[in-house]
């Protein structure tokens, strides 16, 4: 179950932060996302280590914890995604496909004339949009 | 063979190098031991590893035994073959020979013997006792020596080599590692194959039921055993590596369900870093190994070889994911283990790598890249060792302790809870050991925020669930309405309960329930407290390390432990990527520090977290560890940091807090900053008050202009706040160094959102502006706002909008004409009388209202005070001028008319309606000139010096919103008289009378009309006739319109006249016009202001006007005449024939002792000849007397000689001393003289140029008369007087003297003149 999807700007800032878990702990999520920007700094400051995927945006799988997995996407203007779940088998193919639908989603919502860039996406749109991706993932993993 | 294992064991214990047999044939060892093994390690050896590369050990170890010795006797073959690894590596024949009979008989069939079995490696090292003194002996050893090599040596293979016991060759220790390497190397090869071998045989059964992983095992680690003693470590760990994942594979395939293990005591303390923590044959199952012991055995072996090979991080980074897969391992057997055996091996786990691997890390040799990563998965260990701490703790009870942040939730939440098989019960004995739960901390400023979830689902339902005796479903029913009983809140998830609610639910049952309720528990569900000290027992019962007890025995003991754990985690995420794990961290650290009351450290640590968190606008988190900087600070006294901290608190997003929560923030601020402060504090309120210029254009201001600005301030408190001052300051966008401060005069009260604040703006520079700080106080807090906000209120997480905006919000223009002042009038104005001037005050795109204009006439120029001014709106020429077509002077339009405005002190104020539009001022001045003006004879008028009848009045406005503007011009007035007069003679009687003509040019653009006309004549001259000096009156009165003339004729004659007193003194005729003057002020002249504006146009006074005319006696006749006498003879001249030229010199009258001062009977006089032509001869200056009486008359006479033929000048008689005026030439003299050659060349022919001939005497007269005429025919069209050339310079005495009577319109040039020119 993916219980968190984030949209974070390019000097780190949250954009976009949607919890999906039934309790109040949106702030440990808040958590989870700003520490795993740790991940994205480092992969991103050591081209050394990102080696063969430093064209690539989706960044893997960005530290295995136990008990749940964050997954990072790196946009061309540094706009990271950044996807927490439970699942702890998740298929690679399946997040790459959750994020390039999440990236879409972003741009859309970006490209709205009232958007001011660097500030918070309140787009409802935006988020009924990513509520629905979210909840297709497991299903297109399922397919 | 399993059985095996056992032994193999105790082999590995005992061999831990190469071992070189000593097969010694002739009892050397003992003698060459020493120096032997002197030699090792080897220093250097190449081997050759299992891909058959070379490679270079150093230092290798080894050591010599005799096959004689135990250790290599009495073994099976079978044993040899799977431990070959401790079979010799190479054999070393040690002999020696004297004689080569006896080598022959002997020494080589021995060694033939010995060196028959292909198995060993062998090399044979000859030893020669003989002594290098003795001759004999060496020679034989040599050829002994030389004898060996050629049995056993090939062509191939050295394996002799020669060793002298006295004094070695130099290189015989390196010929004789390179031997041993030699042999070493080939049976290294010769053992890899083989095992090889048996491995591949072995692993391809390894799906086949008959697969035994011991076998394996036991083949794999013995080459792995091999390769580590002949230090290629490498190739060992890789086969470790083999061997583990080979297991991994195999283990949990087949149907046999085997023991995990780990049941053991001390099990829970992780081995997965001591290689003999268990003996193999322990932990063997069927045919192969216990999954818990293995793994870490095998983990083990490999951290080993890394560190050997000086890489802990490696052993760290695959500790980490070892301790995280073994993790997953244990929970799968969760339930088989012991009650929390899965975090407490993981506690031990990680702090084993961490140990080892920091003891083994040599900082500085890694790249830092390397580095970076290493401190990383230390901090990553300590970590997971942290959260798996803080579970246990959580689970005896301490969950009220551990701070309930974003970190733990993060941590905890997610982390399942155990899963025993069944829940430990409370033993019977614990009843008495129940804590007394403290009440859960209290936010500041009362903030109420639920805590975060530190468990991932209720405990106390996850506990009873578990119980044995209990269902699933009947367990959760019970449990529902155990806690909708005991709280009233019904909630049955206990992370969705309140604080106080949760705190009850945890002491309630700690504080109140008696020993006995716990008896015969099995039944019922368990209450939370018993599940603690069930959880504290079984605890005690898993952990076996002491250490481990203690650290959770206490809550000191836990909290010290969870100390160290979050700051060895802190310190190494700080020192690798992860800042961010390490900032958050230190908030933990803080919270501790805050616990424990040390306030400053927990205030430094607070203080990067918060600074983390708003640096990349986390405001979430922000909210979240900001209330406790805050409350730090507070305690620390350290009121600016707490002064900030509020307002950081108050400029965070709404949402965040509630509006109670705000207002306790808000009160903090403004009792703070009206209490007494020692130091009054600057604070940054940029994020929450933030200012905009209004939206639209730039205010625009003339330079000098004073203004307002108004400003939107967005005040970002809950409430109206009260602001003592506020100021703003402006910053130039031309020069940052500019700029104003502007401060609000009132104190404000800022409402939440936008209030507008207007500023009083005083003149700034040109240029524009932009908005620079916004300062103010509240009490004694000085606060600033560098932020703006464009539009709307500020967004206060936007971090981003920190940037300045450029729009200008002030426009001060470059000076430039705001208004003009300039003169109405084109033309000249009358002296002497009152005149209105007109003063057109134009505004250029700016008011007028207002304005003062000062006035300050100059020299010679008065204002009428007696007149009021006059004001009206303004229209241009073109309008005007059909306007007076129609209505005269009065206009009266749609426009203001004439408004009387009167003169304070040179001051008038303009009225309002004159404030936008051009209007004009009508000033009454009189110019003042004392010079009676002076006619000028004859001629056209001449030109007026413009200076002297000049005024200037020097006007200053003052205008603009303050009057700060100041506009000064001074105006040129022109002032004239009416007329200028000209007069000459018109013509001349003989009887004296002089008809004199008076021209009167007017000189305004205005109809004068002359009504009266006389003439008060200087002493000298009376009026002709009977006339009273005015001209006939019935030519009168006489309208003279502009720029025309007009004539007067008066008849004067010479003559003492009547000889009155007052006449006599009169040295110059004064001319005398009555006249009017009909004319427009807009205009030029204009008839005079009069004081009482009565009927001005009809009955005009009328003016005076008086020209004073010098009247000059007419020009005086010559007094001297000279003439030239024919010439004698008959007029021939020849060249160089002497001739006697005369003069008559006549006096005509007498001279006037007053006009000719010389003596009075001698006359200067000089004859002029040009010397080419004339030769004088006697004297050509002289003195002549001449009496002084009229007639009186004498001959000068020169002799003279032509030189020259043709038509010559002839000489010329001057009279230098008197004026040629005065001199006649009677008869006058001719121009030219024919002189003819000599008589001997009377061929010469002159020729005379007629037409070229000036005019001669005789022509004079017409010449002038044809001047004359053509003066007048041109005297209305400008022209250029004629300029005449004419020679000799006697020439010009006639029309000079002509005009001086009248004017002949020429110049008069003579011919040298014209050549220079």
């Amino acid at each position: 179950m993916i219980v968190c999807v984030a949209v974070v700007g390019h000097q780190n800032n949250p954009l976009y932060i949607q919890s999906f878990t039934d309790a109040d702990d949106a702030l440990k999520l808040h958590h989870i996302v700003h520490c795993s920007l740790d991940v994205v700094d480092e992969r991103v400051n050591n081209p050394k280590k990102s080696g063969p995927t430093l064209n690539e945006t989706f960044l893997g799988l960005l530290y295995p914890t136990e008990n749940y997995k964050v997954y990072g996407y790196l946009t061309n203007t540094k706009v990271k995604f950044i996807l927490v779940t439970t699942d702890l088998d998740v298929r690679d193919a399946d997040v790459r496909n959750f994020f390039r639908r999440f990236h879409a989603a972003y741009v859309d919502a970006v490209s709205n004339p009232f958007h001011v860039p660097g500030k918070k996406i309140t787009s409802r749109t935006f988020a009924d949009r990513v509520s629905t991706i979210v909840q297709s993932f497991g299903l297109s993993s399922a397919a | 063979m399993a059985n095996y294992l056992a032994q193999f064991q105790t082999i590995k214990s005992t061999c831990a190098h190469l071992v070189i047999a000593v097969e010694d044939v002739s009892d050397l060892w003992p003698t060459v031991k020493n120096s032997f093994e002197e030699q090792l390690p080897f220093k250097r050896a190449s081997l050759n590893n299992k891909t058959r590369n070379p490679v270079f050990v150093e230092n290798l170890p080894a050591e010599f035994i005799l096959t004689t010795d135990a250790r290599l006797r009495s073994r099976f073959p079978q044993e040899q073959y799977l431990f070959w690894f401790r079979e010799p590596y190479a054999t070393l024949v040690l002999v020696t020979c004297e004689d080569l009979d006896e080598f022959k008989t002997i020494l080589k069939p021995r060694l033939k013997l010995i060196v028959q079995n292909d198995e060993r490696e062998w090399f044979i090292v000859f030893v020669s006792r003989a002594h290098p003194s003795n001759d004999n002996a060496t020679k034989m050893a040599k050829k002994v020596y030389a004898k060996l090599e050629v049995e056993f040596s090939s062509k191939k293979r050295e394996r002799c080599c020669k060793f002298d016991v006295h004094g070695p060759e130099a290189n015989f220790w390196e010929d004789l590692e390179a031997r041993i390497m030699e042999c070493v190397r080939n049976t290294l090869d010769r053992r890899l194959q083989f095992y090889e071998e048996e491995i591949r045989k072995l692993s391809e059964q390894r799906f086949m039921p008959i697969w035994n992983f011991c076998n394996f095992f036991i083949l794999k680690e013995s080459l792995a055993f091999m390769f580590e003693m002949a230090h290629l470590h490498e190739d060992a760990l890789r086969e470790y590596d083999e061997l583990e994942l080979c297991y991994l594979e195999t283990v949990n395939i087949g149907s046999k369900r085997r023991e995990f293990g780990g049941l053991d005591h001390g099990d829970d303390q992780a081995a997965l870093l001591l290689p003999g923590n268990k003996p193999l044959t322990q932990i063997v199952q069927d045919d192969s190994f216990r999954e818990f012991e293995f793994r870490q055995y095998l983990f083990a072996y490999q951290s080993k070889l890394l560190f050997k090979l000086n890489r802990p991080f490696e052993v760290a980074s695959r500790g980490y994911s070892f301790i995280i897969s073994f993790s997953k391992a244990l929970g799968l057997h969760e339930s088989i283990l012991p009650f929390c055996m899965r975090e407490v091996w993981v506690i031990t786990a990680c702090l084993a790598v961490v140990n080892a691997t920091n003891s083994q890390y040599n900082e500085g040799n890694a790249p830092p890249e390397i580095e970076r990563e290493f401190y990383r998965l230390q901090g990553d260990l300590y970590s997971l060792c942290r959260a798996k701490f803080l579970r246990l703790a959580y689970l005896i009870g301490y969950g009220t302790e551990i701070e309930r942040s974003a970190v733990n939730s993060a941590l905890l939440s997610m982390l399942p809870w155990p899963k025993p098989a069944v829940w430990p019960l409370v033993p019977d004995n614990a009843a008495s050991e129940m804590i007394l739960q403290e009440s859960p901390r209290v936010k500041p400023f009362g903030i109420e925020r639920k805590p975060l979830a530190l468990e991932p689902t209720a405990l106390i339902r996850e506990a009873n669930r578990r119980r044995a005796s209990l269902s699933a479903g009947s367990s959760s029913e019970m449990l529902d309405s155990k806690q909708s009983f005991g709280d009233g809140s019904a909630t049955d998830v206990s992370s969705k309960t309140s604080p106080s609610s949760k705190a009850q639910a945890i002491s309630m049952p700690r504080t109140y329930s008696s020993a006995g309720n716990f008896e015969g528990s099995i039944d019922r569900p368990m209450k939370l407290a018993e599940i603690f000290v069930a959880a504290e027992h079984a605890l005690k019962q898993t952990i076996s390390n002491p250490d481990m007890q203690k650290a959770l025995s206490s809550i000191q003991d836990i909290e010290q432990k969870y100390m160290d754990l979050t700051k060895g985690a802190a310190d190494n995420y700080h020192r690798s990527w992860w800042k961010r794990h390490g900032v958050v961290l230190d908030g933990e650290i803080a919270a501790v520090c805050f616990k424990r009351g040390n306030f400053d450290l927990a205030a430094k640590s607070y203080e990067k977290v918060c600074a983390l968190y708003a640096g990349e606008g986390w405001q979430d988190l922000l909210a979240e560890v900001l209330p406790n900087l805050a409350e730090c600070q507070r305690i620390l006294n350290d009121q600016a940091g707490y002064l900030s901290s509020c307002v950081r608190l108050l400029s965070l997003d709404k949402g965040l807090f509630s509006i109670k929560e705000r207002q306790a923030f808000q009160s903090e601020v403004v009792s703070l900053a009206h209490s007494e402060m020692k130091h009054p504090v600057p604070l940054d309120v940029s994020s929450l008050i933030s200012f905009s210029g209004n939206p639209g254009a730039p205010l625009e201001l003339c330079d000098g202009d004073p203004g307002t600005l108004s400003v939107a301030v967005w005040s970002g408190f809950p409430d109206d706040i009260t602001l003592d001052s506020l100021s703003l300051t402006l910053t130039a966008t031309f020069n940052a160094d500019e700029g104003g401060k502007l401060r609000s005069s009132s104190s404000n009260v800022l409402k939440p959102g936008r209030n507008t604040i207007t500023f009083p703006l005083p003149p700034q520079k040109p240029g524009s502006y932009v908005l620079g700080v916004l300062t103010g106080h509240i009490g004694q807090l000085t606060f600033r706002s560098h932020s703006f906000s464009k539009a709307g209120p500020t967004d206060s997480d936007d971090f981003m909008s920190y940037e300045k905006t450029t729009r200008p919000i002030l426009k001060v223009s470059k000076p430039r004409p705001l208004v003009d002042l300039s003169a109405a009038i084109s033309s000249a104005l009358l002296i002497n009388e009152t005149q209105w001037i007109g003063i057109i005050a134009q505004p250029i795109d700016y008011s007028l209202k207002g304005a003062v204009l000062h006035i300050d006439t100059g020299p010679g120029l008065k204002i009428e005070e007696s007149h009021s001014i006059e004001m009206e709106t303004y229209r241009s020429v073109d309008h005007s001028s059909t306007d007076t077509a129609n209505s005269g002077g009065a206009r009266k339009d749609d426009n203001k008319g004439l408004e009387q405005l009167s003169l304070l002190d040179g001051k008038i104020e303009f009225p309002d309606w004159a404030s936008d539009m051009t209007s004009i001022l009508w000033i009454p001045i009189r110019a003042i000139d004392d010079k009676l003006s002076r006619g000028s004879s004859s001629g056209p008028p001449r030109k007026q010096s413009i200076v002297d009848r000049m005024r200037t009045i020097a006007l200053k406005l003052e205008f603009g919103i303050s009057n700060n503007q100041i506009y000064d011009k001074t105006i040129a007035l022109h002032f004239t008289d009416p007329f200028h007069v000209s007069t000459r003679v018109a013509d001349q009687y003989n009887d004296g009378t002089l008809l004199l003509q008076v021209t009167l040019h007017s000189q305004v653009k205005a109809t004068l009309t002359v009504n009266d006309a006389w003439l008060d004549l200087q002493d000298g001259f009376i009026h002709a006739g009977q006339s009273d000096g005015r001209p006939v009156s019935a030519f009168l009165p006489l309208e003279i319109s502009p720029n025309s003339r007009a004539g007067l004729l008066f008849s004067v004659c010479l003559g003492k006249g009547t000889a009155e007193d007052e006449i006599k003194l009169q040295l110059e005729s004064i001319l005398n016009i009555r006249y009017g003057i009909a004319g427009v002020r807009t205009i030029g002249a204009h008839p005079p202001a009069v004081a009482k504006s009565n009927d001005t146009e009809s009955t005009s006074h009328d003016l005076i006007f008086r020209s004073a005319l010098i009247l000059q006696r007419p020009v005086l006749d010559p007094c001297l005449a000279v003439g030239f006498l024919p010439l004698p003879s008959n007029g021939l001249l020849r060249v160089g024939q002497l001739v006697t030229l005369k003069w008559r010199v006549e006096r005509l009258k007498d001279i006037e002792e007053t006009k000719v001062p010389q003596n009075n009977d001698e006359v200067l006089y000089e004859v002029n000849a040009n010397s080419d032509n004339w030769m004088i001869a006697g004297r050509k200056r002289g003195h002549v007397s001449l009496s002084t009486k009229q007639g009186s008359r004498i001959f000068i006479s020169v002799l003279c000689m032509p030189l020259f033929a043709g038509y010559v000048h002839p000489p010329h008689l001057g009279l230098p001393d008197i004026d040629e005026a005065n001199i006649s030439c009677n008869p006058a003299g001719p121009h030219l003289v024919c002189i003819l050659p000599p008589d001997l060349s009377s061929s010469f022919c002159p020729v005379v140029a007629e037409s070229n001939s000036n005019k001669s005497q005789s022509h004079c007269h017409l010449f002038q008369s044809f001047l004359a005429r053509r003066r007048d025919l041109l005297k209305e069209t400008p022209h250029a007087p004629l300029i005449v050339i004419g020679r000799p310079s006697q020439l010009r005495s006639s029309p000079n003297a002509y005009q001086r009577l009248e004017d002949l319109d020429m110049h008069f040039l003579e011919k040298k003149a014209t050549a220079v020119a």
